[in-house]
């Protein structure tokens, strides 16, 4: 069937149906054919199901069609299921998407590092060196193990699914509490210090920055929205520009200093002093200092989370990715703290201007190289945030999946994006980065624990694994993962232990109570899924039992006799009910009701009673409620209240209407063995005073 | 020369989408309608309007492919299934009562006998159609 065919009529006695075939004759005797008349809202797909086409998501109204341009316009077109596997990513997107969160820890990494340090005084940066190897000792012991989380769990899912599997669910769930913290504090610290990186060349941002933070977040989320290929075209770009921004700073900075050239250091607006500020040197500041800097090992997570958003081999290609990932990153990382610390550059007391900025002042001055490398940081820290909106979604569906969340963060939306999960997310890293008032530094204490948390518990996961499983090669598995866990054990103890007071307790506190909750959803699940699952498929419906049916009768119009013949015609023990909200309208509606013939016995169906309630406080809902109930406890078959709804034509017009059915059923709702039926009567004004064109079919 | 309606016939050959992108193509200037059919041939030994879950289901598959090119070639294509005896007169009898003022036929490269070979469905619609009819003969396979 073509579009401009109209839909051929239901042959009498036949159910309709959403295919019809209709015999033509040809042109010629013995040349029939047989037109199959399918509508364009849906095709017969395999094994005689009918499949939905773009046509069937179609809305009807100007006012639909116009909210479904605007939302093609943000998100782009609906894409149909099948189109999943050419969402999946490429190294190269891969690499943009999910390691630019690692990537670009290493614009903050030597900073929030020197920042511990240099209150015990200028002198004490010469330790920023040894504290970045022992955190690129860590990351090497992490990518490793990692590698390992990737080939043994390819279907995504990375700690939680390998503590949950090897562990227990609560590990499992400890270590998925983690890392949804971790995601929401990666979108939170990336946007925070994003903003940080333009206020170095942008002042007058400074004071702003949290507005300029939300409206980040919020064009994060719409690019997010438009599916993860998408994202990745548009965010893919920044993170190669910024690692050929600060490979070439590296080369330029290393020459200058391997040739004895070594640049004068530059001067942030306002630096530390070069006594301190009056704490000592000691073994606390040093793993203080080493924790601050561990934040560049975030992000090293994402990858074996996202696995499966990988194109073929997925696992192959996570691990090429995994270890581009963190080579790229201990280059940089290292090469700007071996400059920063040769140089002796000096951080902001009070955050004004990055380190990076600086270190890239003393190097290349404040030209057109240092503007490219601020732009390139502030890009990339910003499109940092994407690694959360990338990891999110992805273990909040698994985690609904297994009915630790809500069902909707399970559904993929018109992008084949994790919809719920991106806008969760944005709500509440917009919310943190409010209350933090978008500082770095104070939002940096509460990001590595859950990190830490998590690759300790997969860790350990592994290491049971193979032990219980013992396949070949084992034995070396066993050992990089025990060593991965003890390393990133120690370091997690450090992080907590330094930064308990500096905002860490309250992570520590959010992880039980976010377990708490995921554990109490799948309890719910798992009680209304005991409830409402049908063992036995063989076993018959139920009885039916007619009802006993109220139809509540504001005015005895067409809407109503609708409602009433609706009544009769699923039980013979129906009963109307009238309010009133006087004694005189009252005694009006019996008189109308009494001359009306419809109620009377008809067809051996029985007469419809009528009781009329005048409510002397004019309420209407509460007395009905009251009826209800007490005619309930009368009878002991389920009751229904049939209830007519006037639908006026446009949706402005509801204003001018009580809308008591409405009201009566949002009351309705929570009452228990009460079936409510909405019999919606809508109104079509065709001047026709018989009122036979006023329904629509 | 313009043409306002346009049937293009679809067998599920490697020449389908070549041949919907050339309708668009020839459609885009009049804004043209276009129809994309499949014939179902049903065998003499079944009723004509006999329900072949497979065949359907190829058809729908196919119809909705060529309704994706059309749409990736920047036009709109409707699709019509049908059952027959015979794919030519079905297809001149759609044409004859849609008004199509073109046909476009696609021929897979097939060799028979050292020639190439033209179907018996295009022959006869090359023969019988009330409008023109345009026939695309996929290149020689390199």
């Amino acid at each position: 069937m073509t579009e401009d065919d109209p839909p051929p009529e239901t042959k009498e006695g036949e159910a309709p149906s959403l295919e019809e075939r209709r015999t033509r004759a040809g042109r010629l005797p013995g040349d029939r054919y047989v037109r199959i008349y399918r509508p364009p809202e849906f095709r017969r797909g395999r094994g005689g199901i009918y499949v939905a086409t773009s046509e069937a998501t179609k809305p009807r109204g100007p006012a639909g069609r116009l909210y479904d341009a605007v939302r093609h316009v943000l998100f782009g077109r609906p894409l149909e299921t099948e189109a999943e596997a050419e969402e999946r990513l490429s190294k190269k997107t891969g690499l943009a998407i999910l390691a630019s969160d690692n990537i670009s820890s290493s614009a903050y990494a030597t900073e929030e590092a020197m920042r511990v340090l240099a209150v015990a005084g200028v002198a004490a940066l010469t330790l920023t060196l040894p504290i970045a190897v022992a955190i690129i000792g860590v990351l090497a012991i992490v990518v490793l193990s990692e590698s390992r989380v990737i080939r043994a769990y390819p279907q995504g899912g990375g700690s939680y699914a390998v503590a949950k599997e090897n562990i227990g669910t609560i590990a499992g769930l400890v270590a998925a509490s983690a890392l949804l913290v971790d995601y929401v504090l990666t979108v939170a610290v990336s946007t925070a210090a994003g903003v940080a990186a333009i206020c170095s060349f942008v002042p007058a941002v400074h004071d702003d920055r949290v507005m300029w933070g939300l409206i980040l977040i919020a064009l994060l989320t719409v690019g997010n929205l438009r599916g993860i290929r998408e994202a990745g075209l548009i965010f893919a770009a920044p993170t190669y520009v910024y690692m050929v921004a600060m490979f070439g700073l590296l080369a330029f900075g290393l020459v200058r200093v391997l040739t004895g050239d070594v640049p004068a250091p530059a001067q942030p607006p306002d630096p530390f002093p070069a006594g301190g500020t009056g704490e000592v040197l000691g073994l606390f500041l040093i793993l203080r200092a080493f924790s601050s800097g561990a934040v560049g090992l975030t992000g090293s997570e994402a990858i074996a989370n996202g696995t499966p958003n990988f194109r073929r081999p997925e696992a192959k290609n996570a691990v090429i990715t995994l270890v581009l990932m963190g080579t790229i990153f201990a280059t940089i990382f290292l090469g700007l703290t071996f400059l920063a610390t040769t140089i002796g550059v000096v951080p902001d007391l009070h955050e004004q201007e990055t380190l990076n900025s600086v270190l890239t002042r003393s190097i290349v001055g404040d030209g057109w190289y240092w503007v490219f490398v601020q732009l390139a940081t502030a890009v990339i820290l910003l499109l940092a945030a994407n690694t959360g909106f990338t990891g999110f979604p992805r273990l909040a569906s698994i985690l609904a999946h297994d009915r630790f969340m809500p069902r909707q963060f399970a559904f993929r939306g018109e992008r084949l994006a994790f919809s719920t999960g991106i806008v969760s997310l944005a709500l509440v890293a917009g919310l943190i980065l409010w209350a933090f008032g978008g500082s770095v530094t104070d939002l940096i204490p509460l990001y590595t624990i859950g990190v830490f948390l998590a690759f300790t518990l997969s860790q350990g996961g592994l290491v049971r694994r193979w032990w219980r499983l013992r396949n070949p090669g084992w034995r070396i598995s066993m050992v990089i993962n025990t060593i991965g866990a003890t390393v990133t054990g120690v370091t997690l103890l450090v992080v907590a232990y330094t930064k308990f007071t500096f905002g860490a307790w309250m992570v520590l506190l959010v992880l039980p109570l976010l377990v708490l909750m995921l554990y109490s959803i799948s309890q719910h699940y798992r009680s209304v899924a005991d409830a409402l699952t049908l063992e036995d498929l063989d076993a018959p419906l139920p009885p039916p039992a007619p009802p006993v049916v109220i139809v509540p009768v504001a005015r005895l119009d067409r809407a109503a006799l609708q409602a009433i013949a609706f009544a009769r015609s699923i039980s013979p023990f129906v009963r109307a009910v009238h309010i009133a909200t006087s004694e005189e309208s009252a005694r009006h509606f019996r008189e109308r009701w009494e001359r009306w013939k419809g109620k009377d016995l008809v067809d051996g169906r029985p007469e419809v009673p009528l009781d009329v309630i005048d409510s002397p406080y004019r309420s209407l809902i509460q007395p009905l409620l009251k009826y209800i109930d007490r005619i309930d406890q009368r009878d002991r078959r389920p009751i229904t209240i049939v209830l007519a709804e006037f639908v006026p034509r446009h949706w402005w017009e509801f204003i001018l209407h009580s809308q008591t059915a409405f009201r009566l059923r949002a009351a309705l709702l929570f009452r228990p063995n009460t079936i409510v039926i909405d019999v919606p009567y809508h109104f079509r004004d065709t001047g026709d005073p018989s009122g036979a064109g006023d329904r629509e079919r | 020369m313009t043409f306002k309606r346009i049937v293009v016939p679809l067998a599920g050959t490697a020449v389908d989408p070549d041949v919907v992108r050339l309708a668009v193509t020839i459609g885009k200037p009049a804004k043209a309608q276009l129809i994309g059919i499949h014939v179902i041939e049903v065998r003499w030994n079944l009723a004509l309007d006999a329900v072949l879950e497979p065949e359907l289901e190829r058809g729908e598959d196919l119809l909705a492919s060529a309704a994706r090119v059309a749409e990736q070639a920047g036009g709109h294509m409707q699709t019509e299934l049908l059952q027959a005896r015979e794919a030519s007169a079905a297809i001149i009898d759609t044409a004859r009562e849609r008004e199509a003022d073109l046909i476009i036929l696609g021929m897979p490269y097939r060799k028979r006998l050292g020639r190439v070979y033209v179907g018996r469905t295009v022959q006869e619609v090359y023969v019988g159609a009330p409008c023109a009819v345009l026939a695309y003969r996929q290149e020689e396979p390199r």
